[in-house]
């Protein structure tokens, strides 16, 4: 492959988790970074470009489904993964809402994961491709 | 539930009346005029027919009654299981997601080293102990849980109440000197003995001492109380000067599964656990707390016998 | 009341030896052994009410022991031995329902009348389940 690597940021409050994911990710060839919490996520999104984000909907403080929020409100292309431990429809229903573009059962099988990853990356590619031969005229109407 | 009473109450009422009534009527009207004696049978039939039929309405509602009670803990059973079993796959799931990833790692570390890549098995080591950790993990919730459900039937003793609470705060103070934390008894002089479960009340106190040294984390005071109520019931109350309980989480604090501790920490069933365990001995538990002063738990035991 | 046989089970054979004999002078029946096995073993042939179990010991340690006492003998009541108080085990203990816990050095007027209201508990209990058994 000689397209660029997605760059992947990993929000998760177990440390155990977001090392281990991005030890496996990195081997898998992507360019990956973890952090702990929301509010982290949030600083780190302010002066660097991410492709797509993984992110645990149960944190303390800020959790997953504010912080998707706040993620959205300030750059709605970015693909964002929504990770969690049991499905709850009134928070799937609200990612939906958010724009949020996946939502994944922990745990769930690498091989899962990483086809995630690269649909998001896909379809911000494309996303991106479109918006300039459009010429950055009309911004999609959301989906 | 309690939605039901005033339903069952009104409905008994409003037979009830016109039947005694009735009744009086009945019983006066021999003695306003002998010679309406048969007038007099007549209406003790139609006052009995009444009463029969009274009888069989007030069956009827109190039935009615039964079948909405049993549907409404019914329903709330439902509602208590679908909260807890979200509340396992969720403590359970996180857990099994990261013993997924380290046979990950160890499946990816085993073919570099076929290929010869440098590793060794040694890479994997921490990989394994990682597992063996999360199994632990699991194990705790799942025994916590099984705790939880078995709903141990309580056995009444005698129990020296200032005593036992001494023997849990010996056990807790040796740690919690190490972490500059001073614990401040105020045993009630004539506390006397209470009937009830010692090992549940034990592990209640404990429970709560270690939560109390766990929010105080460095220096402070935890303030352990035992006095003896007017309705002859036994008090004990457990304050600290710890992080105290912001309060939009006071109401969570006994739901299976709330905890703020980091990840792995806690299970968050301490709590409910004791509130189970006060229940079922007849007695109340509730908390008071403001942030950044303390928190302060009391426990109302019934069975002190004066 | 006195009739009962009491387990101690504990690697410190000094200890072990004295607490023995001292509940032998009060005509209570005890036995000692040295280790959680041994102590799992003697219960499986014979008939005990209370055992006393250190906390710490080589190989399968106290809470171990206990566990496995609770899964075959769910009525056995067992008191805790520790030398040095750990909230940790304490909790576990109370949990995987010890009757209490005693701190080393243990007074043996307190682990005698530990082992009296544990008795008394055994003794409610099967009296529980044997009312329960004629009801139904
Ligand atoms: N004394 C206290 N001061 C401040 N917060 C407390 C106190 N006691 C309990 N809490 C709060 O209530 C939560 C639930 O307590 P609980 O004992 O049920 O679980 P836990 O202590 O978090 O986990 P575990 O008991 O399994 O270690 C705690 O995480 C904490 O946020
Ligand atoms: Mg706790």
């Amino acid at each position: 492959m000689s397209e660029l690597k997605p760059r992947v940021l990993i929000v998760d409050d177990e440390e155990r988790f977001r090392m281990t994911l991005s030890k496996l990710l990195k081997v898998k060839g992507l360019d990956v970074k973890a952090l702990g919490s929301a509010r982290e996520a949030l600083e780190e999104l302010t002066d660097a470009r991410y492709d797509v984000i993984l992110l645990d909907v149960k944190m303390p403080e800020m959790d997953g489904v504010q912080a998707l929020a706040e993620i959205k409100k300030r750059d709605p292309q970015l693909e964002v993964i929504m990770l969690t431990g049991h499905a709850s429809v009134d928070v799937a229903v609200e990612i939906m809402r958010l724009g949020g573009y996946e939502y994944l059962l922990k745990p769930c099988p690498i091989e899962d994961l990483m086809d995630k990853i690269d649909a998001a990356f896909e379809r911000k590619k494309a996303r991106e491709e479109r918006r300039k031969r459009v010429g950055g005229q009309a911004a999609e109407g959301g989906r | 539930m309690l939605g039901n009473r005033p339903f069952e109450l009104k409905t008994v009422r409003h037979y009830l009346a016109p039947g005694l009534m009735m009744l009086v009527a009945v019983s006066l009207i021999p003695l306003a005029h002998p010679a309406l004696s048969l007038l007099c049978f007549l209406a003790g039939s139609v006052s009995f027919l009444t009463i029969r039929w009274l009888h069989a309405e007030i069956r009827k509602a109190l039935d009615q009654k039964c079948v909405l009670d049993a549907q409404l803990i019914q329903s709330q059973k439902l509602a208590s299981i679908g909260e807890l079993s979200s509340g396992i796959a969720h403590e359970i799931n996180n857990p099994l997601a990261i013993i997924g990833q380290e046979v990950e790692w160890i499946r990816h570390v085993a073919k570099e080293i076929e290929a010869g890549s440098g590793l060794t098995i040694a890479d994997m080591q921490d990989s394994v102990q990682e597992i063996t950790r999360q199994v632990e993990r699991c194990r705790d919730i799942t025994h916590k849980l099984l705790d939880f459900a078995r709903k141990k039937e309580p056995l009444i003793q005698a129990v020296d109440l200032n005593k036992l609470i001494e023997d849990m705060v010996r056990l807790v103070e040796r740690e919690a000197k190490q972490h500059g934390i001073a614990i401040e008894r105020h045993y009630g002089q004539n506390v006397p003995p209470v009937r009830t479960d010692g090992p549940l009340v034990r592990q209640v106190v404990l429970n709560i001492l270690n939560n109390a040294t766990y929010a105080i984390q460095k220096e402070g005071v935890i303030t352990v109380t035992t006095k003896e109520s007017e309705d002859g019931s036994a008090d004990i109350v457990i304050s600290d000067t710890g992080s105290g309980i912001p309060k939009e989480d006071l109401n969570k604090i006994f739901d299976p599964f709330f905890t703020t501790k980091p990840p792995g920490k806690g299970t968050g069933l301490g709590l409910s656990i004791c509130h189970g365990i006060i229940s079922r001995l007849g007695g109340t538990i509730a908390v008071e707390s403001e942030v950044g002063r303390g928190t302060m738990f009391s426990i109302r035991l019934p069975g002190a016998k004066t | 009341m006195e009739d009962f046989r009491v387990l101690v089970v504990d690697d410190e054979l000094d200890f072990l030896e004295t607490i023995v004999k001292r509940f032998k002078r009060r005509k209570i029946r005890a036995d000692g052994v040295s280790s959680g096995r041994e102590a799992l073993a003697l219960l499986e042939q014979e008939h005990f009410d209370v055992v006393i179990l250190d906390v710490r010991m080589p190989g399968m340690d106290g809470i171990e022991t206990l566990k496995e006492i609770k899964r075959k003998r769910p009525l056995m009541e067992v008191i805790l031995l520790t030398g040095h108080a750990s909230v940790e085990s304490g909790m576990q203990g109370m949990q995987l329902g010890a009757f209490d816990y005693v701190m080393k050095p243990a007074e043996f007027e307190e682990l005698l009348e530990k082992v009296q209201q544990a008795y008394e508990r055994k003794s409610l209990h099967e009296e529980k389940i044997r009312e329960s058994k004629i009801i139904v």
